[in-house]
């Protein structure tokens, strides 16, 4: 799920920094360092779309930094368990298949996936039903629900499952074209 | 009626239930009260009857039996009661006997015991079996009746409340019966007290002892409660394996020790768990199939590990070869197989459960399963862990699930005190309350008390241990806590009854665990990560020079995705067939020329994987090791030549280590070839090679950076830096051509050998610790912050010790270092032990403005307060000659020479001229002549056997005469440097030093401390501590 939020961290900036830009360079900084991170607390920081406030700077001893304390407003995005989620499948291999939904990656095991499709490997290995009329492989699109989550430090890894009614391939690439 | 006993006799390797039954007869008796001997006789018959009549119809395979019975029905009545015991010792007898023999065949034995008594059929024979099924009702009405017996004696009134008087009370004291101790046959207390009991149910009061009692942690000596020495030799006479010449009287007070009981009951049942101890199943897991308390026997459930080849030579007489050693791989018997080598497959029903098997050469199969009857001594049923694969193995089709509970409860059994806390999710498995859901609230001993999920139930419900396991749903985050996956983590994808499907985090795969080997968690670890000394994601290289990232550790190998960048190549090995682990840090150059080192981004422009990026976690040979988390295969390593990527962004490794030093970026401070290169010189220093030689020990690839020239072949004279080494061949990165061209090895020049003595000297391998960073070239880089004028003395000290040591010999390259040892003195003034008191080492500091850096080591080391090893070496060491320190003086010399080559550092001039600025003892050492005479090499020559030789003469040119054998008996021939090495000293052995003040010395190698050899000198008597490197077998002439 995507929020917009109101997030606060203290930026340190090198002195060579100060000077008339000395704004933008925090803030593209601020940029560069929370775009693409991730916190178990609200997940993916994928956009910075405003800075609220920036507070006062505190000069460092010693190494000439100065602190700053940013309020920007992000989009982040969190997976919830539960959350029903479309995504863009990226590989498919025996053990099951991984999606990827914007920035986080699902996994969705074998088991997870309806008994009645089967693996199949080739060159474009994909899971198919019995009939062949569902085809799950590279570039499908999907909808799964998501039973768990795991946060590091750069990635939310997810599992997910579309082994439930409503779920699985919304738009196959192959029968497209 | 007695009928009935007939048909006992098929049973009748079971006595098992003899207990029972005798218990039974007894009730009878007493039941019967004052009746005759006659009535009594026919109550028990009857009550055995109905029993053995079940049997009786299933039994259709002994019809002669019956016949011959019947002929001597009465024969047997009449001799009831008298040789029963007779009768029952000689069964058991036979029993006995094969117990002692502890065979595999217990099954051919009981069979054959079986048939013994056939033959001599006019023998009575044992009561029937009482058939399982009735064994809970028999058991209760028993329980019933004996309750109701013991109730009217005087002594059982006490109830759980009995005051410390009362039960004083109950002590036995002079007015009561006593205890005897009688001898009796090793192996046959129990069955010398069941035979007392027979013999006093035949003779009813006749029979004036009280009990008789066999304990099982007793042997040879059965106790019988009696009231007078007489009666127990009454009691005893005329009873084999009692021998009641010595009866010995327990006295009072050790009375109540007899028969207190010891609580180690081993809780084995059926379906448990266990492990062989012995024999060709030893360590085995078996199921329990059949427990004999009687007889101390149980009968397991084996996979089989039968070699039918052996049966089947066995039994036609051939020849059979017995190797001790082999023992075959386990194995579902499969019977059409052993029918087709035309081993003989019988089928019979085991007479007990009515199960048929299949008997082949005495041992019974069923399913495929081998049934086995063993002591209870040879198997173990403590702290049993079936590994999943084991359980699988004993998971026949038809049967899952359910089947599973029952073992699981020995899973239970296992489990580590403290197994289930506070928030547990539990569910519960056994019981009314089954398949309820619920979170541990508190736990004590045995109980759990769990909140149930169920509404309408009381807040929190007392269950017992046994009867929980815990419970995960899908989507749970979870750490195996035990079992052969132990420390892996991952997430619950499929719950099976109480195996979970988890995906592992770092891998990806499934895992099979059981519920109970998990924990909930949120930590990410991979689980086994290492065996011996190398772990996941180390460099290895591999047996035959290959080399590879370990990215998956399994039970007993690992899987390494090898150096070949143009396909990705994963081979399993076994921990013995890696030969080290590289640590070596060396860069590259991708594309653009650009320094590549480990951590660095890089994009991968060529091969399969094409467009990968990541950073680089290893580099070896030009190959490079890319970690890209994206990549799913290989544990997200990706194997990519260094040319055919591009690196993304600053070196990161640079900044890093740099910090904000800027100074370290100049490129005069790099010693780059390009920068430094001398037309005198090759481009890469002595040091550097010196550096590769460290880790790769010795061989090849201690030319890989080195610049040669080629003499022969179409690119004679052409000069360039050698990229690879393979075997014989050598890549060449021609200077000229931009291209990569493979010659001969022997066709390189011999700026190579000039080389060489720094390269090949294996010593150098030798005292290995000094770490590869210093050894390349463009490490300086980031070697150099460390020497940044702004840095403190301390934070050397920092540094762990290793680097400290390597980098040290590379301080005169780089200009601040100097300014920074001005800032200092006292960081090289400061080591007076060898120092000032050390003439040998004058050589190495006089000349040179080296001298500042030769002692900073110490300097440093000391005014860090670093506790490395060294600082005691020096302390200690009697002579403080530089070999005293470990690691940094084979260094030493090396970079002595180096610094000639230094960038302008020093006053040297560049070029070769260094070293002969440099003392003799130092030209000496560096130069080559580290072999001398009388010492013992490893000749190594190409494409012959290596053998070990001595050294007869070491020619100018640095090669050697060697005389192979390891006495120089052989012939001689002549051995360039780099195609020997110094076979290593061992303790005690004696030794010649090679190097320093003491060179050409010889003396006896007391002991060795690390890379420091104690050696006793011969001359002088004097205990030196020298550096291993120095230090050369000599040859026992």
């Amino acid at each position: 799920m995507f929020f917009h939020i109101v997030l606060e961290r203290n930026m340190q900036l090198h002195p060579r920094h100060f000077g008339p830009n000395l704004r933008d360079k925090l803030v593209a900084k601020l940029m560069k360092d929370v775009e693409g991170t991730c916190s178990g607390r609200h997940g993916f920081v994928v956009a910075i779309t405003g800075v609220d406030n920036i507070g006062k700077g505190l000069i460092r001893d010693g190494t000439g930094f100065v602190t700053f304390p940013v309020k920007y407003q992000c989009v982040v995005f969190r997976p919830f368990k539960g959350e029903i989620l479309e995504a863009v499948v990226t590989m498919v291999n025996k053990m099951g298949f991984f999606a990827e939904a914007g920035p986080v990656q699902i996994f969705v095991s074998n088991h997870l996936i309806p008994d009645d499709m089967e693996f199949q490997s080739g060159d474009m290995p994909n899971y198919t039903t019995s009939d062949g009329s569902v085809k799950i492989q590279k570039d499908s699109e999907v909808r799964l629900k998501i039973i768990g989550t795991r946060v590091d430090a750069t990635e939310i890894f997810c599992i997910g499952t579309i082994k439930d009614d409503f779920l699985g391939v919304i738009n196959d690439p192959g029968a497209a074209a | 009626m007695p009928r009935r006993r007939d048909d006992d006799d098929e049973l009748d390797p079971e006595d098992e239930q003899e207990d029972e039954e005798e218990l039974e007869d007894e009730e009878d008796y007493d039941d019967g009260g004052g009746r005759g001997g006659s009535s009594k006789k026919r109550r028990r018959s009857e009550f055995i009857d109905d029993v053995a009549e079940e049997d009786d119809e299933e039994e259709d395979e002994d019809d002669e039996e019956d016949d011959f019975d019947g002929g001597h029905r009465s024969h047997k009545q009449r001799r009831r009661t008298g040789s029963e015991f007779f009768e029952l010792e000689a069964a058991v007898d036979s029993d006995e006997e094969e117990d002692e023999e502890e065979g595999e065949d217990d099954f051919i034995v009981e069979t054959g015991a079986e048939l013994q008594d056939e033959e001599e059929g006019r023998r009575m024979r044992r009561r029937p079996l009482l058939p399982r099924e009735d064994d809970q009702e028999d058991f209760e009405a028993l329980e019933r009746r004996i309750q109701e017996r013991y109730a009217r004696s005087s002594h059982t009134e006490y109830d759980e409340e009995t005051t410390d008087v009362e039960q004083q009370a109950l002590l036995p004291s002079v007015k009561d019966p006593k205890l005897w101790m009688v001898k009796c046959a090793i192996g046959r207390e129990r069955e010398v007290a069941v035979c007392l009991m027979q013999k006093f149910i035949d003779k009813g009061s006749e029979l004036q002892i009280r009990s008789a009692i066999a304990l099982d942690h007793l042997k040879n000596y059965i106790y019988i409660e009696a009231d007078k020495e007489a009666h127990v030799r009454e009691a005893c006479k005329g009873m084999r394996n009692i021998y009641s010449a010595k009866v010995m009287l327990v006295p009072i007070k050790e009375m109540t020790d007899v028969l207190s009981v010891e609580s180690k009951a081993i809780d084995l049942s059926r379906d448990t768990w266990v492990r062989m101890k012995i024999g060709t199943y030893k360590g085995d897991l078996a199921k329990v199939v059949d427990v004999d308390n009687v007889r101390q026997r149980v009968t397991v459930k084996l996979v089989p590990r039968i070699d039918l080849q052996a049966i089947a030579n066995k039994l036609e007489g051939r020849e059979v070869v017995k190797k001790k050693a082999f023992v075959p791989p386990p194995r579902f018997m499969n019977i059409d197989e052993a029918r087709e080598m035309h081993i003989r497959v019988e089928r019979r029903r085991d007479p007990i459960t009515g199960d048929y098997f299949e008997n082949i050469g005495g041992m019974m199969f069923k399913d495929g399963f081998l049934y086995k009857t063993v002591s209870m001594k040879s198997i173990s049923a403590q702290n049993i862990q079936p590994t999943f694969d084991e359980l699988e193995k004993f998971r026949k089709p038809g049967e899952d699930g359910a089947g599973d509970i029952a073992s699981l409860s020995t899973l239970f059994a296992n489990r580590k005190k403290g197994h289930f806390m506070k928030g547990d999710a539990v569910i519960v498995v056994k019981g009314d309350l089954k398949n309820l859901m619920g979170w541990v609230e508190k736990v004590e001993e045995e109980n759990v008390h769990i909140r149930p999920k169920m509404k309408g139930l009381p807040a929190t419900l007392a269950v017992n241990e046994k009867e929980l396991c815990k419970y995960f749903k899908p989507g749970d985050h979870v750490k195996v806590v035990s079992g052969a996956q132990e420390g892996a983590t991952g997430m619950v994808v499929k719950v099976e009854g109480h195996v979970l499907i988890i995906v592992s985090d770092t891998t990806k795969e499934d895992i099979r665990v059981f519920a109970d080997n998990v924990v909930e968690s949120s930590e990410v670890t991979s689980g086994v990560t290492k065996i011996g000394d190398y772990e996941l994601h180390d460099l290895v290289l591999l047996d035959n020079m290959s080399f590879g990232v370990i990215i998956r550790v399994e039970s007993e190998a690992f899987q390494v995705l090898k150096g070949v960048p143009d396909r990705p190549e994963v081979v399993l090995v076994k921990l013995r067939e890696i030969k080290s682990k590289i640590e070596r840090r060396v860069n590259a150059q991708d594309q653009s020329k650009n320094t590549v080192s480990v951590k660095d981004v890089v994009k991968i422009l060529e091969g399969p994987c094409k467009g990968k990026q990541g950073p680089v976690e290893h580099i070896y040979r030009g190959i490079l090791f890319i970690y890209d988390r994206h990549h799913l295969e290989h544990a997200g390593y990706i194997c990519a030549k260094a040319q055919s990527c591009v690196l993304v962004g600053g070196s990161r490794a640079n900044s890093d280590r740099n910090g904000d030093s800027l100074a370290s970026r100049f490129p005069n401070l790099r010693a780059s070839p390009h920068i430094t290169q001398s037309p005198r010189r090759p481009p890469r220093g002595p040091p550097m090679d010196s550096g590769g030689r460290h880790r790769g020990g010795r061989g090849h690839d201690s030319l890989v950076g080195s610049t040669i020239k080629i003499r022969l072949g179409p690119f004679k004279g052409y000069r360039g830096r050698v990229v690879d080494v393979n075997g014989q061949s050598v890549r060449v990165e021609l200077e000229s051509q931009m291209k990569v061209v493979t010659v001969n090895r022997n066709q390189i020049s011999d700026n190579v050998a000039v080389a060489t003595p720094y390269r090949d000297t294996p010593r150098y391998g030798m005292g290995s610790e000094t770490p590869m960073h210093p050894s390349r070239t463009p490490m300086h880089p980031y070697m150099t912050p460390m020497r940044d004028p702004g840095a403190t003395p301390i934070h050397d000290g920092m540094r762990t010790p290793m680097r400290d040591r390597a980098w040290n010999p590379y301080a005169p390259m780089s200009p601040p270092r100097d300014n920074w040892d001005d800032a200092n003195p006292s960081s090289w003034g400061t080591s007076p032990q060898y120092q000032p008191g050390s003439p040998p080492s004058r050589p190495y500091e006089a000349p040179t403005p080296g001298s500042g850096w030769a002692n900073t080591p110490a300097g440093n080391y000391s005014e860090a307060g670093t506790p490395r090893e060294n600082s005691p070496a020096y302390a200690s060491a009697p002579s403080p000659y530089l070999p005293t320190t470990p690691g940094g003086q084979p260094m030493t010399p090396s970079s002595a020479s180096y610094l000639p080559g230094t960038p302008g550092g020093q006053p040297m001039t560049p070029g070769s001229g260094g070293l002969d600025v440099m003392s003799p003892t130092i030209g000496g050492e560096s130069e080559g002549p580290w072999f001398i005479p009388d010492i013992l090499v490893n000749v190594r020559k190409s494409g012959e056997e290596s053998g070990v030789g001595v050294v007869r003469e070491v020619l100018p040119d640095g090669s050697c005469k060697v005389a192979l054998g390891s006495t120089g008996n052989g012939e001689t021939i002549t051995v360039s440097q780099n195609e020997m090495e110094i076979v290593v000293p061992r303790k005690s052995d004696k030794i010649k030093i090679m190097s320093g003040v003491h060179r050409g010395a010889t003396g006896k190698l007391i002991g060795i401390d690390g890379t420091d050899g104690i050696v006793k000198v011969d001359d002088t008597l004097d205990v030196k501590i020298l550096d291993m490197v120095i230090l050369a077998k000599l040859a026992q002439v």
